[in-house]
């Protein structure tokens, strides 16, 4: 879609694009260098919201989740939420960065109609940690980060055309937001893209957030400036609320484009912040730094410092989950994994695995080939999680965790392919049968084998002997033709004897006994 | 039956009147007529029923007791006597006023107040000004027969005490408002060591100095009350935890185990600091003249007085007013017309691209003139180019107001962050430490209605109060007799950050055989 439509408004772009893409997927403004710093919004998977204790919504009625504080009714007061301190401590630590012992909050002014009380709660002056680094090894490119503050969300404005009027839903109001903000260190799209992708692959492994930008729980603001290689930094302009990383590469594009050409033209880049037009596949002018609005930062008078001891920041650091790149070693090192089983076992349902509050949520697939690999061979038990399950649950468009095959299920079916009870086979029918009828993890899989006939014993050297003979039967010109020595034919046969078999003949003894009867 | 004060005619108020519904216009038609009680125009809405004492009995039973209008009341309209919240009636009580009902007390109504408690005088209120009922209670004035005022901004809660149609009123203190108008009104009133009363459910002038009070005929009444509603409040973020308060409850008991002659009106030990920065010039000479009378016979009932000095008290006033009002541009932003406030509409040759012109419209119409004033101001001080001017500097300044109190005080600050010099004692033995400050409360008595309150000068007055505000000290002021025209005066006793127990003792003991 979006190359589509590069093609369409921005052609230059999109040839640059993608004459880069065909060099190995870097885009290139030769002459030019390009600095790339982010800001990203990124949502708290806590129970409650930041500063009261109404649920965060996930697609509730509009305001159906308003506390008489999310909505700003006078005499009401923040409360400060622990768990949405812990999270951000996580993300701190896995960013590197240092978890402040004393922060505060602060009230950034506006009027907006999805901001009820007129001030956004956040951390202006001390937030909550400083300094760190993300590792981005697809590009390998170290950003370093500025800051993490804890802030919270506002309402949703919709506008209703029918209704023709405005309509806000707090629901979203006082939810926790972290803002993460970048150092200036990415040069190019592509690495832009890496870093929200390694943040989002952090994010959700410290359980801090789901990460998904479609559903508005990542969000993105980027500033971009241009210069001539060797020259200073040029002036930078921040585009706004970018909501997919395909839009995130487009508009930087875009915009370096815009501001080489500007500057190309002997004029200068004002600093500005723009939005980006999706369709149009341009950036434009939201506001200059001259209409720059005046928040009027002023001290929470009503939250106190918020201290953190070491030993809170060791407790946080304690309960932590494992890093992603820490898991990635360990499946590299303790089961020998190649690197694209690593990727598939990592992606598998993240961002819908999150639980809520740090707690480790359902359907972790990394944790599932742990446990299925445990005195197995990881080799096997990494194929059929990656191309059986996944297969299943991706036909279905379902997440891991909504898999009816259960760790000790998987586990309890390859031993009986391995020591040659069932076929591989016999075993992917089992595997179609249970997610076509949904069993219960308790359903022990050497019933479910029998109930569906599917024992290997079951075909004995005489049964299979008859079987052939039928198939040789049923199939005399492909038979006589084997006997000519048409090999390719011969699998054709062997087909039929496992169709006959309903799946539980072993292909390899079939086809010599087909072999054996044809050749004499 | 709730009945319903109606606002004084207020252009502005009535244009937003017309928005009104039925009901509460025909409450508004049907209000007390302005005879009686009703004349000293305390209440803006009260029930009619008396309190019911039959029941069972719990420390407040069969007792009435007021709260002012910005106090959330969900069986009253919370008004904060402004034009803007004539319309809006909580569902939710603030938790010092379940406390009240919890404990028996009958929520007899609510008073007039300035607005959102901006002002010393309260005549800044959409019901009109609180008249001082000192007057009538007196039968009659020998020199004039002027209305006075009740002082601000708990006038109403001032004046419904003195006029004995409450046995006590909750007010709030933001920089003086429950001690001044109990000074003018001839009334007993304390604001609380800020953090001790919750301020869930107060409506915010200025959240950091904001504290909820109690205004009766005596001390031994506000404890009554105060005993009540002293209590950690999960919901206040600002209330002070549990540990801190038995600490400055223990070390106030043990203090007053050693001050045997209170109970007989003795004053044995008690060290009394004079701080001699609350003294202006602009101060009637009469009221200095009745306070050493006070002090005099303090001192022969076995006071030690020592004179003392707080440097940093003629910073007061402008660090408040930065302060304050800062925080109260903030705090009244949600009044915007969308969900709180009247909304007006805005006229035809309104610029719509700025959506601020939309919530200029009702802003405008809904705060009074000095509520509006006081939200320039706070949103001049918070803009970039001020703010470290104003802002920091003031928050810099309220530092050292504190260490300035820490100075004097036997007590230690049990919120400082510095470790206390004698490691071992919460308390200081150095004999020019002492217990408690007292200064008079006000510059004058009650001053006319008549008489233009404006400028700088209406706002003089609040040096004698905001030092104590700006520390969260407990302040209590008790009658102290009368000025030249003999109105009454009030004194203040200022104590440690915690020593609110030994602030009410001395104060009750003050006022026992003065």
């Amino acid at each position: 879609m979006i190359g589509r439509l590069l093609a369409a408004q921005c052609p230059q772009v999109q040839q640059r694009m993608l004459s880069s893409f065909a060099q190995g997927g870097r885009a290139t403004w030769p002459g030019w260098e390009t600095i790339i710093g982010i800001e990203v919004h990124s949502q708290i998977k806590s129970r409650q919201k930041l500063f009261s204790t109404s649920l965060n919504s996930v697609d509730e009625a509009p305001n159906s989740r308003v506390s008489l504080f999310d909505a700003a009714f006078p005499g009401t007061l923040p409360k400060l939420n622990r768990k949405c301190v812990d999270l951000a401590i996580r993300t701190a630590l896995g960013l590197n960065a240092s978890v402040q012992h004393r922060s505060a909050f602060d009230r950034k002014h506006y009027f907006y109609h999805d901001l009820p009380s007129g001030y956004q709660i956040t951390q202006s002056y001390a937030p909550i940690a400083l300094g760190g680094i993300l590792h981005l090894d697809k590009v390998d490119r170290t950003v370093r980060i500025k800051q993490v503050q804890l802030e919270q969300d506002t309402g949703k404005t919709t506008f209703s055309e029918s209704l023709n009027r405005t309509q806000v839903d707090l629901n979203r109001a006082g939810a926790g937001l972290m803002e993460i903000v970048s150092e200036p260190d990415m040069r190019t799209p592509e690495e832009a893209v890496a870093y929200i992708r390694t943040l989002q692959a952090l994010l959700r492994s410290v359980g801090a957030s789901d990460g998904n930008m479609e559903q508005g729980s990542l969000r993105c603001d980027v500033n971009v400036s241009v210069n001539k290689a060797g020259e200073p930094w040029g002036t930078r302009c921040e585009i706004k609320n970018l909501n997919s990383t395909k839009s995130v590469q487009a508009a930087i594009a875009c915009e370096v484009d815009r501001q080489i050409k500007l500057l190309q033209s002997g004029s200068v880049v004002s600093q500005e912040t723009r939005g980006f037009d999706e369709h149009r596949m341009t950036t434009f002018k939201l506001r200059s730094k001259e209409d720059a609005p005046e928040y009027r930062y002023m001290p929470d008078p009503n939250l106190p410092p918020l201290i953190l001891t070491e030993a809170d920041i060791d407790s946080v650091r304690q309960s932590m989950p494992e890093l992603p790149h820490k898991t990635a070693a360990r499946l590299e090192s303790v089961y020998g994994l190649v690197p694209r089983d690593i990727q598939v076992l990592m992606s598998v349902g993240s961002g819908s695995n999150v639980g809520y509050d740090g707690e480790v949520g359902p359907g972790n697939a990394v944790e599932y080939f742990e446990a299925v690999a445990k005195g197995r061979d990881p080799k096997v038990v990494v194929n059929w999680i990656t191309q059986e399950l996944v297969a299943q649950l991706g036909r279905r468009n379902e997440n891991f965790d909504q898999t009816p095959v259960s760790a000790q299920q998987l586990g309890d079916l390859i031993d009986l392919v391995q020591d040659g009870t069932i076929t591989g086979t016999s075993a992917k029918t089992v595997i179609r049968h249970m997610f076509n009828t949904q069993t219960s993890s308790s359903t022990l899989i050497s019933e479910l084998v029998d109930t569906l006939g599917l024992r290997s014993q079951a075909v004995t050297d005489d049964t299979l002997q008859k079987l052939c003979e039928q198939a040789v039967q049923e199939l005399p010109i492909e038979a006589d033709l084997v006997r000519k020595g048409n090999d390719k034919v011969l699998m054709k046969m062997v087909g039929k004897v496992m169709k006959l078999s309903k799946g539980t003949a072993d292909a390899k003894i079939a086809r010599a006994a087909l072999q054996d009867m044809l050749s004499s | 039956m709730v009945i319903r004060r109606h606002a004084r005619s207020n252009p502005t108020l009535i244009k937003l009147a017309r928005n009104l519904s039925s009901e509460i216009q025909e409450r508004l038609c049907s209000s007390a007529v302005e005879s009686g009680p009703a004349r000293f125009n305390a209440f803006v809405s009260r029930v009619t029923d008396p309190p019911d004492s039959s029941g069972e009995s719990l420390p407040l039973s069969g007792k009435s007791i007021a709260i002012k209008d910005n106090i959330a009341t969900s069986a009253f309209p919370t008004t904060c006597s402004s034009a803007f919240l004539q319309e809006f009636t909580p569902s939710y009580d603030a938790t010092v006023v379940q406390l009240i009902a919890q404990a028996g007390g009958h929520i007899s109504g609510k008073t007039n107040c300035d607005e959102f408690g901006m002002g010393s005088f309260n005549i800044n209120s959409v019901y009109g000004p609180v008249l001082n009922p000192f007057q009538l209670s007196t039968g009659g004035l020998l020199h004039d027969n002027e209305d006075r005022s009740a002082g601000g901004s708990s006038g109403g809660s001032a004046a419904a005490v003195a006029a004995d149609l409450c046995f006590a009123a909750l007010g709030t203190d933001t920089g003086g408002s429950i001690r001044l108008p109990a000074s003018y009104c001839g009334v007993a009133g304390f604001k609380p060591s800020y953090g001790i009363v919750s301020r869930w459910g107060v409506i915010a002038f200025a959240d950091s100095l904001d504290c909820v009070g109690v205004l009766a005929k005596n001390t031994g009444r506000i404890r009554d009350v105060f005993d009540i509603i002293q209590r950690y409040d999960s919901k206040d973020p600002t209330s002070a935890p549990q540990d801190i308060r038995r600490l400055s409850r223990h070390r106030s008991a043990s203090r007053l185990e050693e001050l045997k002659g209170l109970s007989s009106g003795l004053f044995n030990g008690v060290k009394i600091g004079i701080p001699r920065e609350y003294f202006p010039s602009e101060m009637q000479p009469s009221v200095t003249a009745q306070f050493r009378v006070k002090l005099q016979d303090l001192k022969e009932r076995g006071a030690v007085l020592v004179p003392v000095s707080l440097p940093s008290t003629r910073l007061s006033l402008s660090t408040y007013y930065v302060l304050a009002s800062a925080e109260a541009s903030s705090n009244l932003a949600r009044f915007d017309g969308m969900r709180f406030g009247s909304k007006v509409q805005h006229s035809e040759e309104t610029d719509l691209s700025q959506t601020s012109n939309i919530y200029a419209a009702s802003r405008a119409a809904g705060f009074g003139p000095e509520v509006r004033k006081r939200i320039l101001l706070g949103t001049h001080a918070l803009t970039a180019d001020a703010f470290d001017n104003y802002f920091l500097q003031a928050q810099r300044i309220r530092k050292v107001i504190k260490t300035d109190f820490d100075a004097v005080f036997r007590s230690r600050n049990v919120l400082s962050r510095d470790p206390p010099e004698s490691s071992s004692s919460e308390l200081d033995d150095d004999d020019t430490k002492v217990d408690i400050l007292l200064h008079p409360t006000a510059i004058s008595s009650a001053p006319r209605l008549s008489e233009p309150l404006k400028g700088v000068d209406g706002y003089l007055q609040d040096i004698m109060t905001t030092p104590a505000s700006l520390a969260g000290l407990p302040a209590l002021s008790i009658p102290s007799g009368f000025a030249g025209d003999d109105w009454p005066l009030g004194m203040s006793l200022v104590g440690q950050w915690g020593d609110d127990d030994l602030v009410l003792r001395l104060g009750e003991a003050m006022e026992q055989t003065s």
